[in-house]
């Protein structure tokens, strides 16, 4: 459970993810999650579908989905990449908006796009079971299998890795066909779970 | 607020856990088998190939010793390290010296090379024989206890180096006909708690924290013959249809204890 204190100011947060509250607080759902119509059109297109509420007020909010775990992510200018569905709460000062991100996502099950959260403040990511931050340096590469990605941070290129060969086929697959391999600087943002994947069981 | 923990290959631990729920193994050079489908990422040079490769045949020869059930298991070789997870379940490593350990399929995740997995008699569990490390997975923290015991079937994860258990059932609820309704039925009262594993000799039992079980892994048939359980043969038994032995008439129909 992710709980936010305010004196006047907004968060942003997934619909309906508010759990309770004390002090005063204003709800306010936000079309096209505050992107302006060209996000809105964006995200309908691309079905990152994310639908966003604004909360103000004075108290303490708190916010929580399906008892997953919660990990603070502080952003100091830079951009967050993260799945729409894996994003709880940012803070109103963050923009969001929306992201090719070709094969992975694909693989992942999860769409051709993902999210992007720029600016400073900080953001709530949602994962199940705590999340393992592994960093990424030119030297050492990281590959992380798409089920498990959550989100990554910093300047970092991702490329797909594909194991499939003809025994893939004949019932003899590794299950680990599929990989994002993270190269550059930055960090990534594994959950210890897997997500149903196109790509999870050959 | 701290900020989260950042790893990188230097601060990942070796061989051990990183939170409750994910595990690291760092090969240099030597392999490690798993789970199809449970490494969340890794760093360095590291292939996965199924065990069905030709080239394991040698590895399969020492290490599995049934072509039954390898097509859920992944050969990871390289050197780097790797972290293991299991849909957010606790995840422990265990170490095993020329020891035997018999675990529920469902609940195994990694182990050495250096280990040798067989089916076990008992239908849906696998014993590893050897020395090595293997890491398996449990629904809430395992609490290791000593034989003499009786376990609840669905908390059982396993046991080590002691004699296989058997079936105990709760004499007083069982008994006559008024046993045999409210086994049957539940009438009357029935607390759950009528039926355990019993755990006799020297060894060591792991018992998971919840009776929630790990949904199962196929370990593969077992030859349809005369004298191994779960081999699907028949000849001989008393049960009739529904292929069940008898206790001593404390089980038996509601037709047999009336008599007829």
């Amino acid at each position: 459970m992710l709980a936010v204190d305010m004196a006047g100011d907004a968060v942003k947060a997934k619909n309906g993810s508010m759990v309770a509250y004390d002090g005063q607080m204003s709800f306010k759902k936000m079309t096209g999650g505050g992107e302006g119509l060209r996000g809105m059109v964006t995200r309908r297109i691309t079905g990152e579908s994310m639908t966003v509420m604004e909360v103000r007020g004075q108290g303490t909010c708190f916010f929580a989905d399906r008892a997953s775990e919660i990990n603070l992510v502080a952003l100091r200018g830079d951009k967050l990449y993260v799945e729409a569905s894996n994003l709880l709460c940012t803070d109103a000062a963050l923009r969001t908006g929306t992201t090719f991100t070709g094969m992975r996502g694909a693989a992942g099950g999860n769409g051709l796009f993902t999210t992007t959260v720029e600016g400073s403040g900080q953001a709530a990511i949602m994962s199940d079971g705590p999340a393992v931050v592994l960093r990424v340096s030119p030297q050492y590469p990281l590959s992380v299998d798409p089920g498990a990605y959550i989100a990554h941070q910093g300047d970092l290129r991702q490329s797909f890795q594909s194991g499939v060969s003809f025994r893939t086929f004949m019932g003899e697959g590794s299950g680990e066909s599929f990989q994002i391999r993270f190269e550059g600087d930055g960090v990534v943002y594994v959950q210890p779970s897997e997500r149903n994947t196109i790509g999870g069981d050959v | 607020m701290s900020g989260p923990v950042v790893l990188d290959p230097m601060t990942l631990p070796s061989d051990d856990n990183v939170n409750k729920y994910t595990y690291c193994v760092e090969l240099r050079g030597d392999r490690w088998f798993l789970q199809k489908g449970r490494m969340i990422a890794y760093y360095g040079q590291i292939s996965f190939d199924g065990v069905g490769h030709g080239r394991f045949e040698n590895l399969l020869r020492t290490s599995f010793h049934s072509p039954l059930h390898v097509a859920d298991w992944v050969v990871a070789q390289g050197s780097g390290k790797m972290l293991l997870a299991d849909r957010a379940f606790d995840v422990n490593s265990y170490d095993l010296d020329e020891g035997n350990l018999t675990i529920r399929s469902g609940n195994l995740l990694a182990f050495q090379p250096s280990l040798a997995l067989k089916q076990s008699i008992v239908p849906g569990f696998l014993t590893l024989i050897g020395t090595g490390k293997f890491v398996a997975v449990s629904n809430g923290p395992v609490v290791f206890m000593e034989p003499p015991l009786r376990v609840d079937p669905q908390a059982l994860v396993g046991w080590a180096d002691c004699p296989s258990p058997c079936h105990h059932y709760d004499f007083g609820y069982m008994r006559g006909i008024l046993g045999g309704v409210r086994a049957m039925t539940g009438i009357g009262g029935a607390s759950g708690e009528e039926h355990q594993f019993e755990f006799v000799g020297a060894g060591t039992v792991l018992v998971q924290s919840t009776e929630v079980l790990m949904p199962e892994q196929p370990t593969g048939a077992v030859p349809g013959e005369a004298g191994v359980p779960g081999g699907g043969y028949q000849g001989g038994q008393q049960g009739g249809a529904s292929g069940m032995p008898r206790l001593g008439g404390q089980l038996g129909d509601l037709q047999r204890r009336f008599g007829l």
